[in-house]
């Protein structure tokens, strides 16, 4: 493929995704993949309570079955590891968590006992034949019961409480003196859900008595996250532990919290002399036992509004429910404070905002993490007060925008928004959607008794984040910053060979790597060989490597960037020297041998296989001064952030702003209760596009996880904690079938913040979530209904519509006029 | 998940007999539907197992109860507690004994709880419900054609 509209730059080029080739034949490898010899196969025994007491494990039984060759207890685990890290300081710091329960289950599918036999079926059979005894005790499934503290999950807490902080900033008591409007909203509900990657977790872990090392092969999304825990809660020392990741199946940030199952696996493996063994996780262990995402509770919020509609001030009382151990929690508690007043220009807020354990599994970073249900909240707030108070949704928004002209847009916490444009964004998607025509059909098909709304959703995808947020929820965690590392070599023949420490999960990092290098070389992307795939041995990696948190185009791709210039410079250098010219006067180009190194004076040239040859394997050569040259260059991006505030929470907590727009349209059928989207569109901004349609297909791969959210997929318990939605028949994921067709387009407001403007992208916001609530609020508010929860299928809406005192609006909102 | 059930029921036999029958193991628990084996442990405990399958799922529950309370010829409580399917379930049943002054028979009024948990009520808790108000009015018909 050529470069496009003259361009100078494979950045910004439509490349087809050099994975496909692989990918699309079947030639990936993935953990599953991987067979080892005398390999043995782990199954969990997991508890079929949520809340009880073990009264005893008998494994005799199971370990009597031919072919079984180890069992591991929960007691075992205790008795040579320690708890992993909790990143909350007291009352959530004193919660132990082991990978196998020990005294106490605390969730439906908690893991029990760990069986390793010779066959994934014997494996199955010995688990049926492990004996324990529960002793029942109350459950706690809601993070608002769970703070009353009656049944307690963690004794040595004391609390259901992990974590309670007030983010107060302006004056907000004046803005609610001198309000127009004040509109209290009573309680909304933000839903659990999951994400449903096509390859579940999977390890593979060998604790090798040979060097005593443990090496994993796995899906982890966030190795170097994974095996700081690891390492801690097994008393290993870090360079002890090789961790290698290959393609992986879809994470959606999910699969950073797998490191328990990792560390059992690796316990297992020491028990059985060091052999190999291998967990793949079922489709219903995923779903009941893996991670959700957060559920939170909006309790008492309260809007000041000035006359025109312009929100002065909000506060609000935000319950989190991170299921029975925090693990990755309470970061959430300060993550969604990226985004503190969304895409509006409020500047008097306060958010009370507590985190609870509850009986239900452990959430994880879920695509969007922390930060959607945060400006699901927001835009649920626009939409009540623009309904309420008779201002049309799309004039609301435009009221209380920040406005293109504010970026750089420092917020009351202290974030700095890079770039947007979002008036441009809501004109263009009104445009493609043809919002004047929709809202003549809304009219005509409300006279016919049909039930049509129209919503917005506005939306952040807040991206490289500064790990100091970590320091507010709790001032003596080790984290601030972030970074990435990468390679770039020219190899023995003169291959460019670049590896970057992330573990792409379809977001084509090996493109885009290409592209970026390309261009710094001026050379074609396919003579670039991106090596993907973490490797704690082989790879560069730092801290925060991994691929999660919208980043890569930022982080991962500035390292990437940062090596190829070293790798330049070292070429210009020695081309310098072999051609005998000035560095200045060298052009990167190609010719008839491939790429190379030429004088424009002189017009000698040195191709990549020369240049290498002499670094390699000629080097006598070389004179001394240019002894240093490796045409090996490793490089680390730092984002250039500070410690936040911990005491004010202030501070700037991410680098990059994409944003999104999104507008549909929804009818309710009056005979069903479906909702059945007509029209759709989706307007992105993730500043310089670097490669179109990797971005594209993200934003419908986020826009088909947000829909499956709002209408379809939803984690129900049940009042003693059963999982009522433990199979795709019950929780029902979104697929090609239920999709509909999306309206896609882009506007670029390139971030200062990024050497490339890019910013980083892919989670999406979850703006279908917010935008299907408030289509359904637009087509349900003359009913009288509210919609205070992200999740309505036709069920939900079938109560809502025949019950109003389910959302009844003038139970939930209230309205005081003062103009 | 919590399956409540409740209703009653009219014999010719004495509440006495009634009683006896209801409190003893060995001759109630053949009309469990799907019954497998007893064991008896002293004259208040027992253990029963039945078959127990809900599509896929399918597998023998083991039960073990306890009379928890017995009144002569009034009353009977069990409580119970078992496995099944990688899930567990807990239950009571109560019978309540009253004498029908018409024909000198007995008024048996019987309420009950079973609460599941695990993965049979995962997977299947919808076919739950009525899967079990099938099987507890099997074993009232059996009830009242042995009591007849």
């Amino acid at each position: 493929m050529s470069k496009k509209d003259g361009s100078k730059n494979w950045v910004g080029q439509p490349l087809p995704r050099k994975e496909e080739n692989r990918l699309l034949r079947g030639r990936g490898k993935f953990a599953d993949d991987i067979k080892l010899r005398e390999m043995l196969y782990l199954r969990f025994v997991r508890s079929p309570y949520a809340h009880a007491k073990i009264v005893s494990v008998d494994v005799s039984t199971a370990e009597a079955l031919a072919g079984v060759a180890a069992t591991l207890t929960g007691a075992e685990i205790a008795a040579q590891t320690q708890p992993f890290i909790e990143i909350a300081p007291d009352p959530g710091g004193k919660i132990k968590d082991y990978p196998l329960a020990i005294s106490k289950v605390r969730y439906q599918g908690e893991p029990v006992v760990a069986l390793v036999a010779e066959s994934p079926s014997l494996a199955d059979d010995a688990a049926e034949l492990v004996q324990i005894e529960y002793d029942a005790l109350d459950p706690v499934v809601d993070a608002e019961s769970a703070l009353t503290d009656k049944s307690i999950l963690h004794d040595e807490a004391g609390t259901n409480r992990v974590w309670n902080g007030v983010f107060e900033y302006g004056d907000v008591d004046k803005a609610f003196r001198e309000a127009a409007y004040v509109v209290d909203i009573d309680r909304m509900h933000f839903h659990r859900f999951s994400s449903t990657p096509l390859e579940n977790n999977v390890v593979i872990a060998q604790w090798n008595p040979k060097d005593d090392r443990i090496y994993f092969e796995c899906n982890n999304s966030f190795p170097s996250f994974a095996i700081q825990f690891l390492s801690a809660h097994l008393g290993v020392h870090i360079d002890r532990i090789r961790v290698e990741t290959f393609d992986i199946g879809g994470s959606f940030g999910i699969k950073i919290t797998n490191y328990p199952q990792m560390a059992v696996c690796a316990l297992a493996s020491k028990k059985a002399g060091g052999r190999p063994v291998k967990w793949v996780e079922t489709r219903s262990e995923h779903i009941t036992s893996s991670a959700h995402g957060n559920e939170r509770t909006f309790r008492d919020t309260r809007v000041a509004l000035d006359k025109n509609g312009v929100i002065t001030g909000l506060v609000s009382r935000h319950i989190d429910d991170c299921g029975a151990y925090p693990r990755y929690e309470p970061l959430g508690c300060v993550i969604w404070s990226q985004v503190f007043p969304g895409v509006y220009r409020f500047k008097n807020a306060r958010i009370d905002f507590t985190q609870a354990v509850t009986n239900k599994c452990p959430v994880g970073p879920n695509r969007g993490y922390s930060r959607m249900q945060h400006l699901w909240f927001l835009e649920r707030v626009i939409d009540i007060c623009g309904h309420e108070l008779g201002i049309p949704t799309d004039e609301i928004r435009l009221r209380n925008y920040i406005r293109p002209e504010e970026f750089p847009y420092t917020t009351p916490n202290g974030c700095v928004y890079d770039s947007g444009n979002y008036p441009q964004m809501l004109q263009l998607a009104k445009e493609r959607i043809g919002w004047d025509e929709w809202k003549k059909k809304q009219i005509a098909a409300c006279s016919e008794g049909r039930l049509i709304g129209i919503g917005i959703g506005t939306t952040l995808d807040s991206g490289t984040n500064n790990f100091g947020q970590a320091q507010i929820v709790n001032p003596g965690a080790p984290f601030s910053g972030n970074s990435q590392g990468a390679n770039c070599k020219l190899d023995i023949y003169g291959e460019v060979v670049v590896s970057v420490g992330s573990c792409p999960q379809g977001q084509g990092h090996e493109t885009t790597a290409a592209q970026v290098v390309a261009d710094v070389l001026n050379i074609h992307p396919d003579r670039i060989t991106v090596r993907t795939g973490f490797d704690t041995e082989r790879n560069v990696h730092t801290g925060f490597s991994g691929t999660y948190a919208s980043q890569f185009a930022v982080s991962g791709l500035s390292a990437v960037h940062g090596a190829a210039q070293k790798l330049k410079t070292e070429m210009s250098r020695l081309a310098a020297f072999l051609l005998e010219a000035k560095e200045d006067d060298l052009e990167f180009s190609t010719g008839e041998q491939g790429p190379e190194i030429r004088a424009a004076s002189t017009g000698k040239a040195v191709n990549y296989w020369g240049l290498a040859n002499i670094v390699n394997v000629n080097s006598a050569v070389l004179p001394p001064e240019l002894y240093e040259l490796t045409l090996n260059c490793r490089y680390i991006w730092r984002a250039p952030f500070k410690v936040p505030d911990k005491q004010k929470k202030y501070g700037s907590l991410t680098l990059t702003y994409a944003s999104q727009l999104h507008i549909a349209v929804i009818e309710i059928e009056r005979d069903t209760f479906i909702p059945r989207i007509l029209d759709y569109v989706a307007i992105d901004d993730c500043g310089t596009v670097i490669n179109p349609p990797i971005v594209e297909g993200q934003v419908y791969g986020a826009t088909a996880h947000g829909i499956g959210a709002a209408l379809m997929e939803n984690c129900v318990y049940d009042a003693v904690g059963n999982m009522l939605t433990s199979t795709f028949s019950d929780y029902t994921p979104i697929t090609a079938m239920n999709m509909p067709k999306v309206k896609y387009d882009h506007i670029e407001t390139p971030s200062p913040h990024s050497y490339s403007g890019a910013k980083g992208m892919g989670e999406g916001g979850a703006a279908p979530i917010h935008t299907i609530s408030a289509a359904l609020q637009d087509a349900l508010f003359a009913s009288g209904i509210i919609i205070d929860d992200s999740f309505n299928n036709a069920d939900s809406l079938f109560r809502a519509m025949t019950a109003k005192e389910i959302s009844q609006a003038d139970n939930l909102v209230k309205v005081e006029r003062r103009v | 998940m919590a399956i409540k059930f409740a209703g009653d029921f009219a014999v010719k036999r004495t509440p006495e007999e009634v009683h006896d029958f209801l409190i003893d193991p060995s001759r109630f628990a053949a009309l469990l539907p799907d019954f497998q084996g007893l064991s008896v442990q002293d004259s208040t405990h027992f253990t029963v197992k039945v078959k127990v399958g809900i599509s896929h799922i399918k597998g023998t529950a083991e039960v073990k109860m306890e009379l928890e309370h017995a009144e002569r010829p009034t009353r009977a409580h069990y409580k119970g507690q078992g496995s099944v399917a990688g899930g567990n379930v807990a239950l009571t049943a109560t019978f309540d004994l009253s004498p029908l002054e018409l024909d000198g028979g007995t008024k048996v009024a019987w309420q009950g709880e079973a609460q599941v948990f695990g993965r049979l009520a995962s997977v299947a808790g919808g076919l739950l419900e009525p899967l079990g108000k099938k099987q507890i009015q099997k074993l009232i018909d059996g009830l009242q054609g042995a009591l007849r």
